[in-house]
């Protein structure tokens, strides 16, 4: 590294984002569930971020999982992911598990496991 | 509908209250990481700004957002966030409720009239919560039925009395909330 001036973390975040702010597609929430389905055939075009979160997604995680390991904010993280949705190398869970969602089996699983804790 | 995925899924609730009142805390003391730091960028113009151009947003704050997990089975989590306790970031409460479990309000005996906002909040969008009267060494101990009047809460609201550093305490106020959220879930 050399000692020349740091442009500045919000330059960085759009160098990894190509300057975009929103994802694209569908939206999906901050505890989505993304999981790998595949890497790229040419790594060339994806930026580390991206094969950063393919790794990691190869086992389940979430949105907000990722942001922490990127160390980038939710909104870009986003970008990210919608990207590797696009191209059809993850799927991104919709929607948030909402109570909806639930049913009683998993109450009861919740339930359990957090008196065990 | 892909079951073996639908097994996957992760939970969130909220922890609100006023500034300070101990939802970091409330969050640690049942995470099983150190709670986790990330950040929302916002544009200096607002958050209903919208972009059609491709191009640029001006963002230049951002919003903390601090949040706990509990893994209960591989594919099986609770997320916990602390709700930024700012009014100018509602929105940001606006997107993480929706899909919530439900929340937990925590109050402080000496400050209850913080703890209304939120409380306002969840009752307007019919989203479950609690209320956990934060009982730390010293603090006054008000009952849980003048807690109650207090906060002006529904009969059916469940009030505790606990201590947020308290691993158990935290324990019972989750137990509680998902017992209040199945009983009060959309059938």
């Amino acid at each position: 590294m050399g000692a020349e001036e740091d442009p500045g973390p919000l330059v960085r975040m759009y160098a990894v984002t190509g300057g975009r702010a929103r994802p694209a597609g569908e939206a999906f929430d901050v505890v989505a569930v993304v999981t790998t389905l595949g890497m790229p055939y040419d790594p060339v075009g994806w930026t580390p971020e991206h094969l950063t979160v393919l790794r990691m997604c190869v086992r389940p995680a979430t949105v907000a999982d990722i942001g922490v390991q990127l160390r980038l904010p939710l909104n870009i993280t986003r970008v990210l992911l919608s990207d590797l949705r696009r191209e059809g190398l993850v799927t991104i869970d919709r929607p948030a598990a909402s109570p909806a969602a639930m049913n009683e089996r998993i109450y009861q699983e919740v339930l359990n496991g957090l008196r065990a804790l | 509908m892909d079951y073996a995925r639908s097994e996957t899924l992760a939970i969130k609730i909220l922890v609100a209250g006023g500034f300070g009142v101990g939802k970091t805390t409330l969050v640690s003391s049942v995470s099983e990481i150190q709670p986790l730091h990330t950040e929302e960028l916002l544009s200096d113009r607002g958050a209903a700004v919208d972009d059609t151009s491709g191009v640029e947003m001006k963002m230049t704050t951002t919003v903390a957002l601090d949040f706990g997990r509990i893994t209960l089975r591989e594919g099986l989590w609770i997320y916990l966030f602390g709700t930024p306790g700012q009014d100018r970031f509602w929105f940001m409460w606006d997107e993480l409720s929706i899909g919530a479990l439900g929340a937990i309000v925590i109050a402080d005996t000496r400050r209850l009239g913080d703890a209304f906002p939120a409380v306002d909040y969840f009752e307007q969008r019919r989203i479950p919560f609690v209320v956990t009267v934060n009982c730390f060494d010293g603090a006054r101990v008000h009952s849980v039925e003048a807690v109650r009047r207090a906060l002006a809460l529904s009969p059916h609201v469940p009030v505790l009395l606990s201590d947020v550093r308290v691993r158990e305490s935290v324990k019972e106020s989750l137990v509680t909330l998902v017992r209040h959220a199945r009983e009060h879930a959309p059938v």
